[in-house]
């Protein structure tokens, strides 16, 4: 069985923890966040028929306070960058993390995911805007944490894509 | 060269710079003659570059050194080739190969199968040491009131230091290549708890700036300690019980480069498949160490509790071995002493002891014998034929039975000779003789000894009779009153006589006999006597006596008075009598001889 290291990545509040709580029950506590800065689940996914186990390195939101450790990227298959759709501010902030892991691990595949979905009346980030940022990604996709939608399929297409380019 | 080119004329330019030319090249083959050579075998091996064998064979142990000192580049060309090199030679000579494995297989086989020896005799150890002890009982408490199961208290409480799970980690993704876990571990997300020791040895190296090669060497929490032992690209981590010694260290810096030494290329290349480390299994053992606190000196409790248990039970089998075989001897002796009985052979039947042989009817029911030497009587069965047996013991016995003797008789035996002694009834002795000789062994009967008593008392009362006299005054053939007061008394003891008789089967017969004195004349003393005796054989007759028959016998003067003449003023008082004379024809059986 094969495994992988993948990132979450995105700024504060964006919603990366809630985005893991879907997908599995985690071992550790949610403090680690804020301790040393990273959260570490893991998920099975199966993809044709292979499954592949993604260990979640779910790393503290970049803002004021805190940066996200580069160390914590080192070897990484891929990661997932996320924007809250609520507020734009948080594509800077992504952008900027996507560079930094560029930086760290080279030319990775990443999905690009606008969480908060569900806030539809408060969404403020049109896709067209972002630019470089989604025409790299291998998928940009409209998720929420909240309802689900869009979550399993997001971690799936992270998967497959990785697995390609192994 | 330069004063020369400024010489003005016209052909001698050319003339000179021919002989220039020689002379030039003459000086430079007597100047560099010899490196001219050199050039030349350079040039040569430069434009006909191959590479000789000779030459190579002289570089290559070094070039190999050198080369393998840089990187495994020159290991990794040469797996695949060792590899076919090796099948080939498995398919062409496999009995080359298994002899040449077979040094490290063996010990490695043995090595494992002591391990997993040592493993089970420890746990047993350790539950025989505790199951039992007072400790153990403190143990089992703390167990059921803290919910843990005794084995992990036991452990918790003996345990000097073990390692409970080794993680082999891969370092720069965090992801786990290989983990195992001592017996009786239970282990939960390994792969989140590989990445997570990873993402803190980060955290710690970024926090103190420290070099990517430095790293956490360990953490404690509790009594658990993690060991990390960093490689160039794998970390050893092992999570252990207790207080570890420092050799350990040494263990898991061996394991972790002689898996780098056998994995350099699978870790450098590792994608995520962790397959290809199954097999660092074997080396991540050796790090599963473990030491037990030692209990000081002697045996553990629970051992003394079973040797004494061991030596109880043993003194009792023993107890009741050595009884039994008393029980045992006791009985073959007391059927061996006793009489009428023959013991001819004894078997065993599905745990029975069967006694084959012989028993007299009289001799002691053997049942009996079983339960005075008290052996388990359910374990013996008698199988014995009947016999008459001719010891003396059981012709006496016999004799005893048959003649059933009164007390006063007393039974012995001589050889084949009964004796009877003391006083028997008649009727008892009559028949003695006869049912004596019948018992077998019996030839003859004593009874010399042997008095009847029926007999005595006759001869008694017939004595008493004759002592009996009745006394007729001078003349007379009647008897006086006082006289005949005495007829009574006699007429009992004739009438007892009679009795008797009846007894003893006789018929005797008692003489009336009548004297007189010898005063007047002989005929008149002699009717005198017959009328005196018939007087008193008629007092007598009315008895009605069924044995003894009455005769009436007048012997005339008594020979007494007649014998001695009577003195002055003596009278013949006593000759008038009567008196009683009982013959009797002797008894069957009296006085009996052999």
């Amino acid at each position: 069985m094969k495994q992988k290291k993948i990132c979450l990545l995105g700024g504060f509040a964006v919603g990366k923890t809630s985005l893991v709580r879907r997908l599995v029950s985690g071992l550790f506590s949610e403090k680690y966040l804020t301790t040393i800065g990273v959260k570490i689940d893991q998920k099975m996914v199966t993809i044709h028929d292979h499954s592949l186990l993604l260990v979640l390195w779910d790393l503290y939101g970049d803002d004021d306070y805190q940066k996200v450790r580069a160390s914590y990227l080192q070897g990484s298959s891929g990661y997932i960058l996320v924007i809250d759709g609520t507020r734009p501010e948080t594509i800077d902030v992504a952008i900027r993390l996507h560079q930094t892991a560029r930086q760290v691990v080279g030319t990775v595949p990443y999905v690009l995911l606008l969480n908060k979905h569900d806030l539809a009346e408060d969404w403020k980030v049109d896709p067209a805007t972002l630019g470089e940022l989604s025409r790299q990604a291998c998928l940009v996709a409209k998720v929420s944490a909240k309802t689900g939608d869009g979550v399993e399929s997001a971690f799936s297409a992270l998967a497959e894509a990785m697995l390609n380019g192994s | 060269m330069a004063s020369s080119s400024r010489t003005p004329s016209g052909s001698r330019p050319t003339e000179f710079t021919a002989r220039q030319a020689d002379d030039f090249s003459a000086l430079r083959r007597l100047l560099l003659a010899p490196e001219q050579v050199q050039l030349d075998r350079l040039r040569d091996r430069l434009e006909n570059f191959s590479l000789r064998p000779q030459e190579v064979s002289q570089v290559l142990p070094d070039a190999i050194r050198l080369r393998a000192q840089q990187d495994n580049r020159l290991l990794a060309s040469m797996i695949p080739i060792t590899q076919e090199a090796l099948a080939l030679s498995i398919k062409q000579s496999p009995q080359l190969i298994s002899d040449s494995i077979a040094p490290i297989l063996g010990p490695a086989i043995r090595k494992a199968i002591s391990r997993a020896m040592r493993e089970m005799l420890q746990s047993l150890n350790q539950t025989l040491e505790y199951s039992m002890s007072w400790q153990g009982l403190q143990w089992r408490w703390e167990a059921w009131k803290t919910g843990k199961s005794f084995a992990e208290v036991v452990l918790v409480h003996t345990l000097r230091f073990r390692v409970e799970q080794v993680f082999l980690i891969h370092k720069r993704t965090g992801l786990l290549l290989n983990h195992i876990m001592a017996e009786g571990v239970s282990g939960q997300g390994e792969e989140v708890i590989s990445a997570m020791l990873t993402a803190i040895q980060d955290f710690v190296r970024d926090s103190f700036q420290q070099s990517q090669e430095e790293g956490l060497e360990s953490l404690r929490i509790g009594d658990l300690t993690v060991w990390v032992e960093q490689g160039p690209s794998a970390i050893l981590a092992a999570v252990i019980r207790g207080a570890p010694p420092v050799k350990l260290r040494d263990v898991l810096q061996g394991t972790i480069e002689s898996i780098h030494a056998q994995y350099s290329d699978a870790l450098r290349s590792f994608q995520g498949d962790a397959s290809a480390f199954l097999d660092t299994r074997l080396l991540l053992e050796d790090c599963l160490q473990a030491q037990f606190v030692k209990k000081p000196g002697g045996l553990p409790f629970s051992v003394w509790v079973l040797a004494a248990l061991l030596l109880g039970l043993l003194g009792w089998w023993g107890y009741h071995a050595a009884l039994q075989h008393q029980q045992w001897t006791r009985l073959l002796n007391r059927i061996e002493a006793e009489p009428g009985m023959v013991i001819t052979s004894i078997r065993e039947e599905a745990g029975n002891t069967v006694f084959l042989g012989l028993r007299d009817p009289l001799a002691v029911d053997p049942q009996m014998l079983l339960e005075e030497t008290g052996y388990a009587p359910a374990t013996v069965t008698f199988r014995l034929e009947p016999f008459l047996a001719l010891t003396p013991e059981m012709i006496y016995r016999r004799a005893l039975l048959i003649l059933q003797p009164p007390e006063t008789v007393s039974v012995s035996l001589e050889g084949s000779q009964l004796i009877l002694a003391g006083h028997g009834s008649h009727a008892w002795i009559s028949a003695v003789r006869e049912r004596s000789l019948r018992i077998p062994g019996i030839v003859s009967v004593n009874m010399e000894r042997l008095i009847d008593t029926d007999l005595e008392r006759f001869e008694t009362v017939r004595h008493m009779l004759e002592e009996e006299s009745l006394n007729f005054f001078p003349g007379q053939m009647t008897l006086q009153e006082h006289e005949l007061a005495k007829i009574e008394q006699i007429k009992q003891t004739v009438q007892q006589l009679d009795d008797m008789a009846k007894v003893l089967e006789i018929r005797p017969s008692i003489h009336v006999i009548g004297y007189s004195s010898p005063e007047g004349s002989e005929s008149t003393n002699t009717a005198l006597s017959a009328l005196r005796a018939k007087y008193v054989w008629q007092l007598l007759d009315p008895l009605g006596l069924r044995m003894i028959s009455l005769e009436a016998i007048g012997r005339g003067v008594d020979p007494a008075a007649l014998a001695s003449s009577p003195k002055e003023g003596q009278s013949y008082d006593s000759s008038r009598r009567v008196y009683f004379e009982v013959e009797r024809l002797p008894v069957s059986g009296e006085r009996g001889g052999e």
